[in-house]
Parts: C-alpha cells; structure tokens; sequence
C-alpha cells in the first residue's frame, strides 16, 4: 500500500498541490509565530509579554484558521478518492489497506510541506522580530532566539492535524459496500457527526463569550488594550465555528435562495447541486466565511482603535505601532485565507469533472454547465458573505461599544462591501477557472 | 432518397486514434443504415470499434472521415454545442454505468434533458414515463436509495422520454446480473414492438443480442457480417468464429 500511496501522488498533482499549498503556507505562519514565543523565554519584563501576546494570542487565533484550513483541504481530496477506494475494495483491498493509503499519502504530503514552511518561518519569524524592535514594540536588549524548537513544533502540529483530518475523512471513503460506492461514485450524504456540531457551536459560544466579556469586563479596564485582547480573536473564532457547520447552514440557506437562480436548465441544477450536496460545496463556503469574518471584523477593529484612540488613552503612544502590527498580521492572515478560496473553489470543482461530463453526455452544453457552476459558486459567496458579516459582528459590535461608537462603527463601513466582493470574486473566479474544460 | 426512410445511417465512417507510427484505425469505412423501429445489436470483440461507432453517431467523438445521417440530415460537421443540442434532442442514451445524476431523484432525472433544453416534462408525461419501466412509486428516489436494474430503468425513462430519432444503448446490461439484465432487454424490446423506437445497442453479450432485430458484426473497424433474427447460440458460435478472425488478421 506504501508503493500505491506514492504512485498514485503522482498521478493526482492538483490534488497533491492543493494539500501541499495549505500546509505549505500555513505551517510557514504558524511557525513564524512560534518562534516569537519561543523568543519570549529570553526575553524580560514588557518585551516578554508583548512576545507572548504576538506569539501565543495573535498566533494562536492564527494557528486556528491554519489549521482549520489543511484539515478543511485534506478532508476535500480525502472525498475525490470514494471511486478509487471503491475500485481497490472491489479487487480485494481491505478498508484498512484503503484507509492506509489515503492516510499515508496525506502524511507523507505535509511533512514535506510542513518542513518546507518551517524553513521559509526560519526567515520570517527574525523578519518579524525586527519589524516588532523596529517599531519600538519592544526593545533593543531582547535578542530572537526562535529555534528549531519552535519550527518542528509548529510543522508537526500542523503534519498531525492533516494526518488525523485524512484518518477521519478517510473512514469516510471506505465507508458502505465497496461495490456499492463504485456504483454511486458517490456516497450518500448523511447529517454532520455529532462531534463536528459540537465543535462549531463551542467555537461559535466562544467567540460570543468573548464579546460579552469584551463589553462587560475587559471594555471597563484601565488598559485601553484589554478590550482588543478578548475582541480581537471573537471575529476569527465565530467564523470558524461558523465554518465547521458549513454543509449544515448551506443546505439551510440555499433553500430559500433557489428561486434567484432562475428555471433554466443551469439554475435547475445548480439550486438542486447546492441544496442536497451541501457537504461538497461547503469546502467552498467555509473558507469564504472564515475570511470575511476575521478581515471584516479585525480591520473595523483597528479603525476603531485608530479613531478612539486618544479618547481612550495611549500613555505610552503606542498606538500606530499597534495598528502596523495588526495590520501586517491580518494582511498575511487575509492572504492566507483567500488561497484557501481558491485552493478549495478549484479542489471542488476538479472533483466534479466526472459527473460535469456526464452531464455534457447526457445533453448540456458547455455553457450550461460554465452558467450552473458560476451560479454555484455564486450562490456560496452569497452566503458565505452573510455569515462572514455575521461573524465579523462578534469583535467589531463589542469594540464599537467599549470605544462609545455605539453598536455600529462609525466609519470604514466600506470596507465590509470591499472584502466581500473580493471573496465573490476570488470563489468565482476560481470556479470559473477550474470548469475551463469541463467535458472530456 | 433511401436516406428518410432511416432514422440512422453511417457512411464510410473512418475514425483514427493518434497519428504517425503509433495511429490506431478504429473505424475503417463502415456504412450502416438503420431502418425506423428496428431493434440492430453492434457485436464483435474488443477493440472491433463498437464503442467508438456509438460515440460517433452521438456526437460525442467527431469521425476522421465519413458521415453521420440522423433522420436525413447530415450531421457530421456540426460544431460542438450543434452536436451536443442533438444529442438532448434526438437521440435517448443508455449507458453501462447508468450516469444517473446523483443529486437529482428519479423524475428529475428523467425530466433533465428537458430542462437542459429550457422545457419542462407535464406531469402526466412523466407518470407515462416512469409507469412504462415500472418504477412509478420511485419518481422522488435518489438513484442511491436504487437498485442497479431500478437506475438502468430510470434511464431508460429518461431516453426514452423525448422521443428520439434513435435510442443508443452502451452495454446496457453489462453492470447487471442476469435476470435483471433481461427485464432491462425485454425493456428496450418493448419500446421498439410498442413505441416503434429505433434502438441501437452495442453488447458483447449473445444472450443481449438475441432481443434485437439484426446483429451487425464488427472486426477491426470493419463490418464483418450480419445476422437476422438472431438467437443467443448462433450469435455465440459467430462470436467465436470472429474471435478466430481476428486471430489470423495479426
């Protein structure tokens, strides 16, 4: 099985480069953030805890999105395999052996990925250092001291979570009779298992807890950043929770959107597509909603931050070096997401080539289909956008609050219209992109 | 023109796999008509150009040389989206592996074609529809919640529904066992004695073969005889004659 775990990486690139990509970039994240913690140690009195608040809350509201993403990724390749798993099933492959390759081959993927993102971290985690002495965040006397330590832990967090996302997801594919599935090339879908609801609405709790603490708790502080401290993350948090029910809140939401697409032959399908395979398309959806939410929420926050500022206080003026940082991490966080878009936005659509010519056999034109999976992705940009604005609700609502801006922000609402568009237009596009050659 | 009479004719169909040294010929010439409501099984071994004939005649592979009449009408140099309109239009396909929409229930299914066309399927038409293969209590089943022969009939409804020039059948019994084979067979066989539908099926099966009207064999690319009113032995001991054919052409 190790032998046709390697082969068959090479004969599935797209695939491969979709979960390489994910671990790639998000390892280099994580690790980068690492190394500021592990920076910390050597580090005294404020620049430790500025380190351990870059490294440990900043990195770890990171780590989340990271880490959701490749188990996201892994989880949609994992599902491209149902037909192959069931083809080795029907010529004698135990479930096991299946789920061996499938598992193996994700491990083998991101340890490479993972070790080359904690060498790139091995550059960006010193550049982040000196951005943060260079803006006089900390001082001159703390040295980086990110090692190799810090590096392999976050690259093997990030190889052990795909390795398990792949396990999971692989019970997944060798789930029913073999012949069955080779049949269907497709496995009925059934409800989310208990423990993803679980997760999701812990995540989605969490981050309200946090808004209300914000408005009653750390928003009465003495310390004009102990708000943005339990804000900040709330955004990133609901979202992902947000995320993790994704197939649950599309089959809901799309329902009633069905009409909008029209009662042609590509709006047929595409409302019949989104409604019973939500759990395909809403590797789709969640990316989308994770980025609107953390970007939405994170950047209203720092606006706020900027506008408030002196009203609330900044004895020691370190304001602007505040609103640099996070804007450098929200961009780099921003930019990982939307990779994410279009990592899942084409992995969805390769996987649906089989059954796109299926249907170019069966008698739609090219156009119709191009037409039905635009409207696809279209329909799930919509609703990621509503649930990502929903998210983002969680930091920027309590911020505006604690900073006397009442319940909306007074200004840079622009910003939500701007985002939101560049998401349609990333998760379209890559749609657009993948179908090029749907037939044949 | 002896052309109207034929739902179906290929002329000097050639189709040529590849180029150079390493080009495989997989039709070499063939000329076929294929009169209305007549039932023609495509027989001959592997390699022999039976699927690739059905690919032609669909529009789904365009011939190297040769023309595709359907009804008359040359169709060959159609373009893409011309071809693939006739495809939903005219012609009702039935494949081995079913390709059943997985997402859409059984009348949805059946009403697809339609709906890719921009029409609609009343609801009589399709209770007719779904009645003629028996499965009118499954029109809201996912072709997952049915059986192999249930999804094959569910096909068979959705090819027949339009009423085609021509019904293509792909090994359509090839993915079932055999006593449900032979419900699909006596199927397609009723569709051609009630509806007079125009049925072409390609099989390797003797047994498949003897429900049609004529066998048409195929070796080579070439069509290498003709059998009417077959039965499944004669049609076995042609097969086994071909198969020896082959054998000395290498």
């Amino acid at each position: 099985m190790t032998a046709l775990a390697l082969r068959s990486l090479r004969h599935r690139l797209p695939a491969v480069a979709a979960t390489f990509v994910a671990a790639l970039l998000g390892t280099a994240m994580m690790a980068s953030f690492a190394t500021l913690l592990e920076s910390a140690g050597g580090a005294s009195g404020e620049d430790q805890e500025l380190l351990i608040i870059m490294g440990g809350v900043v990195g770890g509201w990171d780590a989340l999105i990271v880490l959701f993403s490749v188990a996201s990724t892994v989880g949609i390749i994992a599902d491209q395999r149902i037909r192959e798993a069931s083809l080795l099933r029907t010529i004698g492959a135990l479930p096991r052996q299946v789920r061996a390759m499938i598992v193996y081959e994700a491990a083998v993927v991101t340890v490479v990925a993972a070790a080359a993102g904690a060498a790139i971290a091995s550059i960006g985690g010193p550049a982040l250092f000196d951005a943060l002495q260079r803006g006089n965040l900390i001082t001159s006397s703390s040295t980086y001291a990110g090692g190799p330590a810090s590096l392999l832990a976050a690259a093997g967090i990030v190889a052990l979570v795909s390795t398990v996302a792949a396990g999971i997801s692989s019970r997944r594919a060798t789930r029913g009779p073999a012949a069955f599935s080779l049949r269907q090339a497709e496995v009925p879908a059934r409800g989310l298992r208990w423990w993803r609801v679980a997760i999701g609405v812990g995540l989605v709790t969490s981050g309200l807890v946090s808004a209300v603490i914000t408005i009653t708790v750390t928003g009465k502080s003495d310390d004009a950043y102990a708000a943005m401290q339990t804000s900040g993350s709330a955004s990133i948090v609901v979202g992902v929770g947000l995320a993790t029910l994704a197939p649950l809140l599309l089959r809901l939401l799309a329902r009633p959107l069905r009409p909008l697409l029209g009662g042609s032959g590509s709006g047929h399908l595409a409302a019949l597509n989104t409604t019973r395979r939500a759990y395909l398309l809403a590797g789709m959806l969640a990316p989308v909603i994770v980025l609107i939410s953390g970007a939405v929420g994170t950047l209203l926050m720092v606006g706020i931050d900027s506008r408030t500022l002196t009203a609330a206080g900044d004895p020691e003026g370190v304001g602007d070096t505040i609103t640099t940082i996070n804007s450098v991490v929200l961009g780099m966080v921003c930019l990982f997401a939307a990779i994410m878009v279009v990592n899942a936005g084409v992995a969805v659509v390769s996987q649906r080539r089989p059954e796109l010519d299926r249907l170019w056999r069966l008698g739609a034109t090219s156009d119709q289909l191009r037409t039905s999976i635009v409207m696809e992705a279209a329909m799930v940009a919509a609703i990621g956008i509503l649930l990502g604005l929903l998210g983002s609700t969680a930091t920027a609502v309590p911020y505006s609050i604690v900073r006397h801006e009442g319940l909306i922000p007074n200004g840079q609402l622009w910003l939500a219209p701007l985002i939101a568009g560049l998401a349609a237009v990333l998760a379209v596009g890559s749609a657009w992109g993948a179908q090029r050659r749907p037939a044949r | 023109m002896a052309d109207h009479t034929h739902a179906l004719a290929v002329e000097g169909l050639t189709k040529r796999h590849g180029s150079g040294a390493g080009a495989v010929d997989a039709l070499v010439g063939v000329d076929l008509s294929f009169a209305r409501g007549t039932f023609t099984a495509i027989m001959g071994p592997s390699g022999s150009g039976k699927s690739t004939l059905l690919s032609c005649v669909a529009g789904l592979e365009r011939p190297t040389s040769g023309r595709v009449l359907l009804e008359g009408t040359d169709v060959t140099s159609w373009d893409e989206a011309r071809r693939t309109r006739m495809r939903r239009d005219r012609i009702g396909f039935v494949f081995q592996d079913f390709s059943l929409i997985p997402y859409l229930s059984a009348a949805e299914n059946v009403a697809l074609p339609a709906r890719l066309a921009g029409r609609r399927v009343g609801a009589e038409a399709m209770r007719l529809a779904l009645e003629r293969v028996g499965l009118q209590s499954r029109a809201g089943h996912l072709p997952s919640a049915l059986s192999g022969g249930q999804q094959q009939r569910v096909a068979i409804a959705r090819a027949l529904i339009g009423q085609p020039a021509v019904l293509l059948a792909d090994e359509p019994t090839g993915a079932l066992d055999s006593a449900t084979a032979r419900d699909v067979l006596a199927l397609l066989r009723s569709a051609v004695d009630e509806l007079r539908q125009t049925t072409v099926m390609v099989t390797h099966d003797p047994v498949a073969a003897s429900y049609a009207d004529m066998v048409v064999f195929l070796v080579d690319g070439r069509v290498s005889g003709r059998m009417t009113a077959p039965t499944a032995d004669a049609v076995a001991a042609q097969l086994a004659h071909l198969d020896q054919l082959t054998g000395v052409a290498r």
